[in-house]
């Protein structure tokens, strides 16, 4: 589903973000990116959804070559790929409800198609009661799953999420986990970049460890730290 | 059709117009002043170039005979006239009717007492089909070994198809600056509703809208300042032409206004729409190549 191969992402102002990563994520696979700050996990989900070009190597999602996709063809890319973020990305004067359809409105959908697929997303994030509410009167859970929604409502083959549980605290982040983790059960491909160690522990999925650039360790049902379960560490 | 969409995209419009009102104030008045100046230049281009044309009809070539051409003679260059293709009519004066014309044309002012003899010679008065044949025609008529002389109105002539050019030059540079003017304006405004909306933008790009789904209700909204503008000017044009036209016509009775209202106004809001749309596109464009 995608493929890295030898990319190395070497931004305008010298900074080496990602420096010869190979990897490969299957299908309805669950992966976790990790690793601190400033350590490429952003920057290899941009190249995913074509935000960033790679300076070299091959960059392959779905079956089409991202790193040599003409312009005009980003947009059918990206209607593929769901983004989720840490800063939740909602349009304050629009509803929840809007805010999810607008996805689907400006790729051009039908009416029709808009009002049976928005329900059903919202349905599967647990907002249904909550689509006439402003996103400010949400919680940051809730706010999240709004994101969430938006991002599934297109039916993508993939989601991204870059640290979405960033501004959340443990209990919303424990939700948001485990809404990631239904979604993926029903077959999508969920790809998650996060420094909370204590998501990771608890997850037991493939972890994906980046330093400076480069893949330190990739492990099926891995820890954030290699060999070092340390949820025991950790309350709660 | 889907209303539901056009919904969506006439709130998106309604969203970016009332954004920036202000600015999109300035936007409109702009765009307003350049169509008042452009139908105001129209208009009076237009009563030139009918006045003009007008004058030029009624020019006529003076053919005045050698002493030696009688009436006879000029009977042959009559049908020579009669034979030429850019000539209207041609009327033979003889020199008893040129010098009664005279007396009627001067009255009492001329004393013909005086004279002892006829002074003037016989003469034809030719009318040219076509304005722009005037010198030419005179120069073909001077070649025939009757005719003395050739006079008409060549200054007249000349100078109203120099003004003509001139004046549609001129008129041509100063819309020209003045449709770039507005253009900017038009398109800083859009740049700041692309500015205030550009996480809608992102949101829009990243979701997967094409660039051209995302111009659209940019443009629409150039356009729509571009139309409000033309339409305000031509409210303006309208209540001048109402208030003045008449004083004018009443003052200049010699000149006929006439104005196709209906095709100036579909000129001018044709206008400025079009200055919106080429001021949007590239303000959105620059955006989103970037």
């Amino acid at each position: 589903m995608i493929s890295l191969r030898g990319v190395t992402l070497v931004y305008p102002n010298g900074t080496r973000a990602l420096d010869d990563v190979d990897l490969e994520i299957e299908k309805g696979s669950f992966v976790f990116l990790v690793g601190h700050s400033g350590t490429g996990k952003s920057s290899l989900l941009k190249l995913l959804y074509r935000e960033e070009l790679p300076s070299t190597g091959q960059v392959v999602v779905d079956n089409i070559r991202v790193d040599t996709l003409r312009r005009g063809r980003v947009p059918k890319l990206r209607r593929n790929i769901g983004v989720v973020f840490q800063d939740f990305k909602l349009l304050s004067h629009k509803t929840v409800w809007e805010n999810v359809a607008f996805a689907l409105q400006v790729t051009g959908t039908r009416t029709k198609d808009v009002m049976r697929m928005v329900p059903r997303s919202l349905d599967l994030v647990g907002l249904s009661h909550k689509a006439r509410v402003f996103p400010s009167e949400l919680s940051g859970g809730e706010q999240q799953r709004t994101a969430i929604a938006r991002a599934l409502v297109g039916n993508p083959k993939i989601l991204l999420c870059d640290e979405p549980t960033g501004n959340l605290d443990p209990s919303n982040t424990t939700e948001i986990m485990e809404l990631l983790q239904r979604i993926n059960i029903k077959g999508t491909t969920v790809v998650v970049a996060t420094h909370n160690q204590a998501v990771v522990d608890r997850m037991r999925r493939r972890v994906v460890r980046l330093e400076h650039g480069r893949i330190l360790h990739d492990d099926e049902r891995g820890y954030y730290f290699r060999g070092l379960g340390q949820t025991a560490l950790l309350p709660g | 059709m889907d209303w539901g969409r056009l919904r969506f995209f006439l709130g998106e419009v309604f969203t970016n117009f009332t954004r920036n009102a202000g600015m999109q104030f300035t936007a409109i008045g702009t765009v307003a002043v350049t169509i008042v100046l452009l139908g105001s230049f129209l208009f009076v281009r237009d009563t030139i170039a009918t006045f003009g044309s007008g004058v030029l009809s009624q020019i006529e070539i003076a053919v005045y005979l050698k002493d030696d051409v009688d009436d006879a003679k000029a009977k042959d260059l009559a049908a020579k006239f009669a034979a030429d293709r850019r000539i209207a009519s041609a009327s033979y004066v003889p020199r008893r009717d040129g010098l009664k014309r005279m007396k009627d044309v001067l009255g009492s002012d001329f004393d013909t007492s005086l004279l002892t003899s006829n002074p003037l010679p016989n003469a034809f008065h030719v009318r040219v089909k076509d304005a722009d044949l005037v010198p030419a025609v005179a120069r073909s008529i001077d070649r025939d070994p009757r005719v003395a002389k050739t006079d008409y109105a060549a200054d007249t002539v000349q100078k109203l198809l120099k003004a003509a050019t001139v004046l549609g030059r001129v008129g041509i540079a100063l819309i020209a600056l003045l449709s770039i003017s507005a253009a900017i304006v038009i398109a800083n405004t859009i740049r700041l509703t692309v500015f205030a909306r550009r996480r809608e933008i992102a949101i829009m790009q990243l979701v997967g809208a094409t660039n051209m789904y995302i111009r659209m209700p940019f443009i629409a909204e150039g356009m729509l300042a571009g139309l409000l503008g033309a339409a305000v000017a031509i409210g303006v044009l309208a209540l001048a032409a109402y208030q003045v036209v008449p004083k004018l016509a009443s003052t200049l009775a010699f000149v006929t206004f006439h104005v196709n209202a209906g095709a100036l106004c579909a000129e001018l809001l044709a206008v400025g729409a079009a200055v919106g749309l080429v001021a949007s596109w590239f303000s959105v464009g620059r955006h989103l190549r970037a």
